[in-house]
């Protein structure tokens, strides 16, 4: 995927390592079975809901997309959604990415604990988590009673209900897909880089920006592009810690399919979502192909 | 240009002592080969110069400069892996340039400089390429053209042919060896490969579990080794009696007669050391290599011309084997007050 | 048209040509039921099914959450796997129009004297809540939505509802609308009048759990809550004045295997039984449909459900069809206002 696998892939090679025979074999015909398995299972419902947001009374129809063009607050749910991932998207990047680089710095042991506890949230119901938030963050909450126990301030400071208290919730959630595939890459590149780097007369600071950061950048962003699409998608989290006043796609979703109930319209904004979620990949494997030529 | 001097330098990871006591002194632009096994100690010398790693007891002085305690990127050296260590996502010509680029010259010097260690290596005309998209060589030839643009006054190579093949290694060797001349940078190869470092060294150091086991010209190591881990890991070695003790004899020192079916010899004047049958004859091109069982059970290799008569030994021929004394070594136990003699001889 | 049907259903008839072919003349050992789940699904479990077991033999495997969209999907794929469905009264009217239900058999229900408002040609309600107004014991108490809504004399920040289903109706009183004349409601004035407190609102609440939880934690000292989850907090304060009572519904979706439906009805007639919904009420402070209930609980035990004489009389009822007709148009509204916040 990386230059730096190529790379790799290379050394194993003149290694004595195997090359890969080219063209149909046996185990590309066996891949089929699960491919189209794959296809009817994730693939055909995505076309029936594209289906449905296409058809109306009299056929084929653009109406549900007219209707959601010119309906400002859905539109403006999508804007807002499409914001708080960003948002959700950077910070994760921001706290993920040192996280990971001073995980792959501890010995062994302390690895383990450290990955462990990036690891916890995964084996705890989401449900659980964000109320686990409530208590640490809430205005009775551990911060707050620390805050003003210890004379910092009067009034308890809302961390909660408010886009701050989404962002640090969707961070806390969706950190593990940014921080496990970055820590192993980090833990892939090989040390003679940053050795050979400062040999030749690099400082730590120039070692990393222009040796190990770059080595990183690939998997940063696709890790990166998961943990926004995966925030798209995000409906639970934002619901509670946002105090209802940060709006997401997936409540308004849920309301069309569950409320109105109006399929057509959330197939609509489904599809709309899909569009600029793949946009982006799009973008962004087009800028790797550009980058590496 | 530097020379280098370790004085007394050791180093132990948790209590295991992985190098000791090595007093050791580089001549400025001297080929300097570090040989020994793996686990022997030699990578763990080299990082120890290239200050990847703290020594725990000794010193390193660069010319009058006490680099103890300097980090790798003060030090000023020029440094090759064997994995080439290249940066992946550089093309060719930002790899070579990254050390200038990082002392912050002027672009049309790092153009200059660029070129002229790209035509050194004989790479010109990579420069846009990615280390990916080429070979072996040609990589390592990069990893070479970096280290030695910023004209460091030492060079250190970590076993930098062990990922080629035979014949590009061989190539390669002689490159090297041109290039260390014309440069004149002073230069530490570590290697396993005891032919790499008799072919290019001016002086090696065996070293074996973390100690050196002999200091000297290739050509001294091979003949006069001074033990026989050294005779052994320098080449085959035959064990021969001398003096009561034992001594080493290489197998090209060896003469081998047929001796035919009549007991017949050829017209050699002197009686032999041993007699024996040959239990396997290898042919190896430019040598063939004969393996003879003696009379007396021992077993003693030989490396005939393949244009002489012996070459024509098949297994279970009897041969005679004989030998000039003063081709044979002796070893720790045998070696006394000899020893000193036999020195001046050799270097006269 | 034709191609929509096809590209819809072909998964569909794979799917119940795979799972829905054990359709034989024999009754069945278990039928299905979508139910609300937690407290409400094991009162439904002890009280009702249980009864029903015992009587027929016939086991019960219930199944949660109840969104319409589930019950949508399983009509439409006919697949109809489940004989029972619980239904939210906006999402009966939803259903009905939609045409997923099958009406019930009431001669076959035979049921027990319940509240007229209970029995629907489509639906059989089975369950009243309220949504109330709450507050802190230490805050001033309300004694009107007009108080609850004002924000200067009732200070402290308030958590309502995420739903405008559920909390229009009250801005309109606290604005000086009389409660049996709020629907239709005049939704203009409803926004309006939550403008005026928007500022203080810290929480809007998506789940019944949150306000309980948010007034304990004194994030609001004011709270729009459905009645069951304060009653039993020491700490917390409620009343059923101009509250507004809800039903839940249990409905048959179309299409359901007709051994399943005759099996469905007789377990609609346990949940007519008053002894029965005694034993429910142990478990949830929510009021059955019969009418005997109160008696049978006794008046001081019954004075905090929904259903008690004096508690029914003063709350008015949620009008799920004036929902039904208007609840996309709101829907844009309330995003829009959400959107401002």
């Amino acid at each position: 995927m990386t230059a730096h696998a190529d790379t790799l892939a290379q050394t194993r090679q003149f290694a004595g390592g195997r090359r890969n025979i080219a063209g149909p074999s046996a185990d590309t015909l066996r891949v089929w079975p699960l491919l189209i398995l794959l296809i009817a299972l994730f693939d055909l419902p995505l076309l029936f809901t594209l289906g449905l947001s296409l058809y109306g009374k009299n056929g084929f129809t653009l109406a549900h997309y007219a209707e959601l063009l010119n309906t400002p607050a859905y539109l403006g749910v999508m804007a807002s959604t499409l914001r708080v991932s960003l948002i959700a998207t950077l910070v994760n990047a921001l706290v993920g990415y040192p996280l990971a680089y001073w995980i792959t710095g501890l010995d062994p042991r302390r690895r383990g604990i450290a990955l462990a506890c990036v690891l916890l949230p995964f084996w705890v119901s989401i449900l659980v988590r964000t109320y686990a938030w409530i208590v640490v963050l809430g205005n009775g909450g551990l911060v707050n009673r620390l805050l003003q126990w210890g004379g910092v301030v009067d009034e308890p400071i809302s961390f909660l209900y408010s886009e701050v208290g989404v962002t640090i919730g969707m961070t806390n959630v969706l950190l593990p897909f940014l921080v496990l595939p970055l820590y192993a890459t980090m833990m892939r590149i090989d040390g003679r880089l940053t050795q050979a780097a400062s040999s030749l007369g690099a400082s730590s600071w120039t070692v990393f920006w222009r040796v190990f950061f770059p080595l990183t950048v690939p998997t940063l962003a696709a890790s990166s592009l998961l943990v926004f699409m995966l925030s798209l998608g995000f409906y639970v989290t934002p619901a509670i810690l946002g105090g209802g006043k940060v709006a997401m796609a997936g409540n308004l979703l849920d309301s069309l399919i569950n409320q109105i109930p109006r399929w057509e319209m959330a197939a609509a904004l489904a599809a709309v979502l899909l569009v600029i979620t793949l946009a982006i990949y799009f973008a962004y494997a087009r800028l790797g192909r550009w980058s590496r030529a | 240009m530097s020379s280098i001097r370790l004085e007394n330098l050791g180093k132990s990871y948790a209590g295991v002592q992985a190098v000791r006591g090595v007093d050791l002194t580089v001549a400025d632009g001297e080929f300097f080969t570090i040989l020994g096994p793996s686990g022997s100690g030699k990578t763990t010398l080299l990082t120890l110069i290239a200050g990847l790693a703290m020594p725990t007891e000794g010193r390193i002085l660069f010319g009058d400069r006490d680099v103890t305690h300097v980090p790798t990127v003060g030090r000023g050296i020029g440094l090759v892996f064997q994995n080439y260590a290249l940066f992946p996502h550089m093309t060719v010509f930002d790899n070579v340039a990254f050390p200038l680029s990082v002392r912050k010259k002027k672009r049309a010097e790092i153009e200059d400089r660029v070129q002229e260690a790209l035509s050194l290596v004989r790479l010109t005309g990579f420069e846009k390429r990615k280390p990916s998209q080429m070979s072996g060589g040609q990589q390592q030839r990069v990893a070479l053209a970096r280290a030695i643009v910023f004209r460091p006054t030492i060079l250190l190579l970590d076993e930098p042919l062990g990922a080629l093949d035979r014949k590009l290694r061989e190539e390669l060797q002689v490159e090297l060896k041109e290039l260390q001349r014309s440069l004149r940078v002073t230069t530490l190869l570590v290697t396993h490969d005891q032919e790499e470092a008799l072919s290019l060294s001016d002086r090696l150091l065996v070293i074996d579990k973390g100690t050196v086991q002999q200091i000297a010209p290739p050509r001294e190591a091979y003949l006069r080794p001074a033990n026989s881990f050294v005779a052994d890991f320098l080449g085959i070695s035959n064990f021969v009696p001398l003096d009561g003790g034992k001594g080493v004899v290489r197998p090209e020192r060896l003469q081998v007669e047929l001796i035919g079916e009549h007991g017949s010899r050829g017209p050699s004047v002197t009686a032999p050391n041993a007699t024996g049958r040959v239990r396997e004859a290898v042919y190896l091109g430019q040598v063939v290599r004969l393996h003879v069982t003696l009379d007396d059970g021992g077993e003693l290799i030989a490396a005939v011309s393949p244009a002489g008569p012996a070459a024509l030994a098949q297994s279970g021929d009897a041969v005679a084997v004989s030998w000039q004394r003063e081709h044979v070594w002796p070893l720790e136990a045998t070696r006394s007050g000899a020893e000193a003699a036999r020195r001046a001889a050799f270097h006269k | 048209m034709k191609r929509r049907d096809f590209a819809i259903g072909a998964p569909f008839v794979i799917a119940a040509a795979t799972l829905g072919s054990g359709s034989v003349l024999a009754q069945p050992k278990v039928i299905r039921m979508v139910e609300s789940g937690g407290k409400s699904g094991e009162s439904i479990e002890v009280a009702y099914i249980k009864p029903f077991t015992a009587k027929t033999g016939v086991r019960v495997s219930r199944e949660a959450p109840n969104p319409l969209g589930k019950l949508r999907a399983m009509v439409g794929s006919g697949n109809v796997s489940a004989a029972l469905f619980e239904l939210g009264s906006p999402s009966l009217a939803q259903a009905k129009a939609l045409g997923l239900l099958d009406k019930l058999d009431w001669a076959a229900i035979d049921p027990l004297p319940i509240f007229p408002e209970a029995r629907d040609d489509y639906g059989m309600g089975f369950q009243y809540f309220s949504t109330v107004m709450a507050w802190r014991a230490d805050a001033k108490a309300p004694a009107t939505w007009a108080d609850f809504f004002d924000v200067d004399r009732f200070p402290g920040k308030r958590a309502l509802p995420d739903y405008p289903h559920y909390l229009l109706q009250f801005a309109l009183i606290g604005d000086g609308v009389s409660a049996d004349k709020v629907f239709p409601l005049d939704v203009d004035r409803a926004f309006r009048k939550l403008e005026t407190v928007k500022k203080s609102v810290s929480v809007w609440w998506k789940a019944g759990t949150q306000p309980p939880q948010l007034l304990k934690d004194n994030e609001v000292r004011y709270a729009i809550s459905w009645s069951t989850r304060i009653v039993d907090e020491p700490t917390l304060r409620f009343t059923y004045d101009q509250g507004m009572y809800d039903i839940s519904w249990l409905t048959v979706p179309k299409g359901v295997e007709p051994a399943e439906k005759a099996l469905a009805m007789k377990l609609l007639h346990e949940v007519t039984v008053p002894e029965n919904q005694v034993r429910a009420t142990e478990i949830i402070k929510l009021s059955g449909n019969s009418v005997d209930l109160e008696r049978l609980v006794g008046a001081e035990k019954f004075a905090t459900f929904p259903t008690a004489t004096k508690n029914k009389a003063s709350q008015f009822r949620q009008d799920a069809e004036w929902w039904r007709i208007n609840g996309e148009a709101v829907n844009k509204r309330w995003e829009t206002f959400k959107l401002a916040l």
